[in-house]
């Protein structure tokens, strides 16, 4: 415990000794809490507004409703079909997680461990493509889909996991830390470089899938635009993609929209508390994101 | 067959492992070509085409570029991104650094500060923006004019001033995202070691020396990476705009890719100006990053 409340900043144990400095930590803390209130105030009004019925929502000057009645959220619920909408998010994640470990993983397995001739090329155009910005591309993306025939199903936004930059160089660097002795004696043992894959590799990389895939489901639930345009059919509609009609075409009362708003945030949140450590430790490579 | 084929492999082991290799990579290949690296180029050619829904109809030159940049729209939205990304760099660049440090001082509840910083990065960018947009509500039960009414500032219209609406815009863009960045500080931070405060310390050196000498010369170069990145990040900002204010009020925060959008899918289904301001955009964003690698050359020359 003592080393856990150790000094690790600027300020060591010596200056507290001034008095200055121990105001000036007391304001460091003070800082601190702030944050804290504004980080979280947000999310608890939002939750607080979803008991708010229609009338004491665009009327009322309080911040706490008039009372928590559940119906509220579940009148909602059940009017707008939000079911439906988390079942189409659920299929859509699950197949975006399962392609984002799959594809990428093998495409930095061949970059990062079987380096084949012409593998600098490909890192190359990938880590370039880290730069690229994503939504400039689209418009011609969207088309590329519309031509194979692929509009109205969730198989190119499954796909479209499998062709992330990032998480393809966070294959390559954390394969790159892998002992290559045991990759080696698996090849001598007459693995392929595909059962090596399966039985040797995969198993030692469960970190880096675990970070990837809290990612990539996160990503995949947050994502509005291309499954906008992609899953044109009702009900075909993620939670996200409904959220967006609603805001763009506003055929939706503002407190519902505000109780979709917090249905929409729960996965994340539940995800964000069980993996906390994970994402607030893994941070380094978290970032790169914008 | 198959044994035929394991034969085959044996005998050719040099090559085969090569091929092997390769048909490892192929659908990861085939996935990035289908939907990063096509449909880049793709958009360039596509901007120089008159299309028709997705047909490219005939070549016309550079025409969809002069038609698209004569109009005060366009001139107005390069404005304004310039604009989002001043204020995004004002206001989000030294926030992160400046909560690294001071959580990077606390001793106790370090892990709680760092969950609670961390929260509103997870959170749908969606659902943030219509969440905010209730607290800069005009109306009387805007969360903002609730809460500014108690120290006597009477009710406000915020989204509707046109000189508010990008910095508004860009705090709740803060707000989601400061959290993550300066955990990216703090890891880097983390790994300064506290012996050489202590040194200094010994030596005579004030707390804010400490901090000029030691802590931001060990965060300048991720600093710089950051700072790049969040360049190119805010300048394809449009989805907050787009939810938030539509690009009002009257186009004063509309922004480049926002148009690009308008473009495409407003209505008007002209691809060829959708990629010709599209392909603008890459252009800028690629310059800037040419500019700050040769000053970052430079830079490191002189060392």
């Amino acid at each position: 415990m003592a080393q856990k409340n150790q000094r690790t900043g600027v300020i060591r144990e010596y200056d507290m000794h001034s008095s200055s400095v121990r105001v000036g930590y007391g304001f460091i803390l003070f800082c601190c809490a702030i944050m804290v209130v504004v980080c979280i105030f947000p999310l608890l009004w939002v939750v607080f507004a979803g008991f708010k019925d229609l009338k004491q929502f665009v009327s009322s000057t309080s911040i706490l409703p008039e009372s928590f009645h559940l119906s509220t959220y579940l009148t909602t619920w059940n009017q707008l079909g939000i079911a439906k909408n988390y079942l189409n998010s659920l299929i859509s994640v699950i197949g975006s997680v399962a392609s984002a470990l799959l594809f990428n993983g093998l495409l930095g397995y061949g970059i990062g461990i079987l380096k084949p001739k012409g593998h600098k090329v490909v890192h190359k155009l990938v880590m370039l493509s880290l730069l690229m910005p994503a939504t400039i591309s689209i418009v011609p993306l969207f088309m590329n889909i519309q031509k194979v025939g692929l509009g109205n199903s969730f198989i190119p936004l499954w796909l479209s996991f499998g062709a992330n930059a990032m998480y393809v160089i966070l294959f390559v660097q954390f394969f790159a830390s892998l002992p290559f002795s045991i990759i080696e004696a698996s090849r001598m043992d007459g693995c392929t470089p595909l059962q090596t894959f399966f039985r040797i590799v995969l198993p030692l990389s469960k970190p880096i899938c675990s970070v990837v895939a809290i990612f990539a489901v996160n990503a995949a639930w947050s994502d509005f635009l291309l499954p906008y345009l992609v899953l044109r059919s009702g009900d075909m509609q993620t939670v996200m993609v409904r959220l967006f009609v609603f805001s763009t075409e506003q055929t939706v009362n503002v407190d519902d929209m505000m109780r979709s708003v917090v249905f929409s945030m729960v996965p994340p949140i539940i995800l964000f508390f069980i993996f906390q450590k994970q994402l607030t430790e893994n941070s380094v490579s978290v970032g790169v994101k914008g | 067959m198959i044994y035929g084929l394991k034969k085959w492999f044996r005998t050719h082991a040099k090559a085969g492992e090569q091929i092997q290799a390769w048909m490892i990579m192929l659908p990861g290949l085939i996935l990035m070509t289908f939907f990063v690296w096509e449909p880049l180029f793709e958009s360039i050619r596509m901007s120089l085409y008159k299309t028709r829904n997705v047909e490219l109809v005939r070549f016309i030159g550079l025409d969809n570029y002069i038609s698209v940049m004569g109009k005060d729209d366009f001139i107005q939205a390069l404005i304004n991104t310039f604009s989002y990304t001043f204020w995004s760099l004002l206001l989000g660049f030294g926030l992160p650094i400046i909560l690294a440090m001071l959580i990077g001082e606390t001793t106790r509840g370090k892990g709680f500060f760092r969950t609670a910083v961390y929260l509103p990065n997870m959170l749908p960018g969606l659902a943030v923006i219509i969440l905010w947009s209730a607290f800069f509500s005009g109306e009387k039960s805007g969360v903002l004019n609730i809460l500014l009414s108690k120290v006597g500032i009477p009710q406000q219209s915020y989204l509707t001033r046109a000189e508010w609406v990008i910095p508004i815009i860009i705090v709740i863009a803060t707000w989601k995202g400061a959290g993550s960045t300066a955990l990216i500080y703090m890891a880097s931070m983390a790994s300064i070691s506290p012996d050489l405060y202590e040194a200094a310390a010994i030596d005579g050196a004030t707390i804010w020396q400490r901090i000029i000498h030691i802590t931001l010369p060990a965060i300048k170069k991720l600093a710089g990476t950051l700072l790049i990145l969040q360049i190119i990040s805010v300048f394809q900002i449009m989805y907050e705009p787009m939810v938030l204010t539509k690009g009002g009020p009257d186009n004063a925060s509309l922004s480049l890719m926002q148009l690009m959008w308008q473009y495409a899918f407003g209505g008007a289904m002209n691809y060829g100006k959708a990629s010709a301001v599209a392909v603008t955009v890459t252009l800028i964003l690629l310059v800037m990053t040419l500019i700050y690698s040769y000053l970052d050359r430079k830079e490191s020359d002189w060392d």
